[in-house]
């Protein structure tokens, strides 16, 4: 069973098609770059794969079901922005783990993976975008889940710490967890991924592993210009 | 269930709003209840501190605080929307029913802490207020207590309500603005075209159900308006239903984009 499984997903904002139709499964343990230009749809599907945003048509599964039904075994970090400026990020992770049900002696470890312990009560107003989305990642991490959604999680991180989410999504993909992230970061996906979903204008263009993607001389950027115009094109 | 209403708990307890809304009930709870005492006496509006009509203006001055505790709740469920924090509260919580019952009993517990540090401060200083002008206190222990209780009761009616209509309006400072627009000139509008409705009306109900009875009161309530029946706590009630009625439904179908 795919770990992820859209089927004719369609999600409409008045007269604009966000996502149209689009079908694509992730396989389990994979490390997934979701890719597309700005407006493609990409956080559209996040969001719809979530539930946080109800489609027109079509279903998103994670492990062959709803996102309600496997929230325990999911872990999602969508928005860099989305903390109480007054809270510390201890406190913020003690809201995130109270709500879920989960165990607050695991706060400590994954504030330790994101390299924020000493920061821990510090008010993430104070936070730079970089610190807010290690903070994302964090709380994305409670519970030890087996699947990973990611959007943009590389935005606002220096060149350092892009060196560092790359180690941590290698390290998460090695212990078998499936990872499926959304970037702009070419290269980094390159770097991360090995299998790649590519969609534009809310539709599919791509959908293989890198490997079979990427021929000869040609870089994943290429690839995706090529295949992002000849699709603006149609 | 339970694990949701912790966690609405918790989010009250570890933001500076809440004990800066504390604070600001406190503090112009006993502001109000110094002008009160000062100038009880010298006008028609304001009886005689020797009074029970006057130690009774004192003991039901919650007026602030009730306002306060709307505002406490609109925060509470706006603020989410403003800070962005709804995305991950859906994450946590998907079944998003079941977020705003304990955002309700959440706003409900920290209304009714509010409505309680007001009443006590309306008790205390009110009761000082006569000692010191050598007055005999008029009221009944049992007095007070029901006017503590209901104080208590409205402010936390008060901030679940207003904590729905948070989720109504996105905008924190437009929900913030139409709590006060409602409270401070709405219902003064509507009470003023009919007095019978005006112990319905969220605010002034909550107000009579405090003990307040009188135009000196914060809001200024219609002379003759009966305090504290089963009425008007069923009309609050009602009132506190029909809009969380509403802003459940609105808040189920809501895209979180």
């Amino acid at each position: 069973m795919p770990a992820i499984e859209v089927r004719g997903l369609t999600k409409r904002f008045g007269d604009i098609t966000a996502v149209d139709d689009l079908s694509f499964t992730v396989g389990a343990g994979t490390v997934t770059g979701f890719l597309g230009p700005n407006g493609a749809g990409k956080t559209t599907t996040l969001r719809m794969l979530l539930g946080l945003i109800r489609p027109d048509a079509g279903t998103a599964f994670i492990s062959g079901r709803p996102y309600r039904a496997v929230r325990d075994q999911v872990g999602a970090s969508l928005e860099a922005v989305g903390f109480h400026p007054g809270r510390t990020a201890r406190a913020h992770l003690r809201t995130r783990a109270m709500a879920r049900g989960l165990d607050e002696a695991g706060i400590d470890a994954v504030l330790a993976m994101v390299d924020l312990a000493g920061d821990a009560n510090r008010r993430t107003g104070v936070f730079s975008l970089g610190m807010k989305q290690r903070l994302g990642l964090a709380a994305a991490l409670l519970g030890d889940p087996e699947v990973l959604i990611l959007d943009e999680p590389a935005n606002g991180l220096d060149p350092e710490g892009v060196k560092w989410l790359r180690g941590l999504l290698r390290g998460l993909a090695g212990q078998g967890r499936t990872i499926f992230v959304s970037s702009h970061i070419l290269t980094e996906v390159t770097q991360t991924a090995d299998h790649i979903v590519i969609v534009n204008r809310g539709r599919l263009i791509a959908n293989a592993r890198l490997a079979d993607l990427i021929r000869g001389e040609e870089t994943l950027e290429d690839l995706f210009l090529n295949l992002t115009r000849k699709d603006a094109a149609k | 269930m339970i694990t949701a209403i912790r966690a609405e708990l918790f989010k009250l307890r570890t933001t500076r709003m809440y004990y800066g809304l504390l604070g600001i009930a406190a503090g112009l709870t006993l502001l109000v209840e110094i002008v009160l005492s000062g100038r009880s006496g010298t006008t028609s509006l304001l009886p005689s501190l020797a009074t029970a009509a006057g130690q009774r203006a004192l003991a039901t001055n919650t007026g602030f605080a009730l306002l306060t505790a709307a505002v406490l709740g609109t925060i509470m469920s706006s603020g989410e929307f403003r800070h962005k924090t709804i995305t991950d509260t859906y994450l946590d919580q998907p079944d998003r029913a079941r977020v705003m019952l304990a955002k309700i009993v959440a706003a409900l517990a920290g209304g009714a802490l509010l409505g309680a540090v007001a009443a006590a401060i309306a008790t205390m200083a009110g009761r000082m207020a006569v000692s010191m002008k050598g007055d005999t206190v008029a009221l009944s222990g049992g007095d007070y207590t029901r006017y503590a209780a209901g104080t208590v009761l409205a402010a936390a009616l008060l901030a679940a309500t207003g904590c729905v209509a948070g989720s109504l309006i996105r905008s924190q400072i437009g929900a913030v603005i139409a709590v006060f627009i409602w409270s401070l000139a709405i219902e003064q509008i509507l009470a003023g075209l009919s007095r019978s409705i005006a112990r319905f009306l969220p605010l002034m109900g909550a107000a009579t159900m405090a003990g307040a009875n009188s135009r000196a009161a914060m809001p200024p309530l219609p002379d003759g308006i009966q305090p504290l029946s089963f009425a008007t706590m069923a009309g609050i009630l009602l009132t506190v239903l029909a809009v969380l009625a509403a802003g459940t439904a609105h808040t189920l179908n809501r895209d979180i984009t």
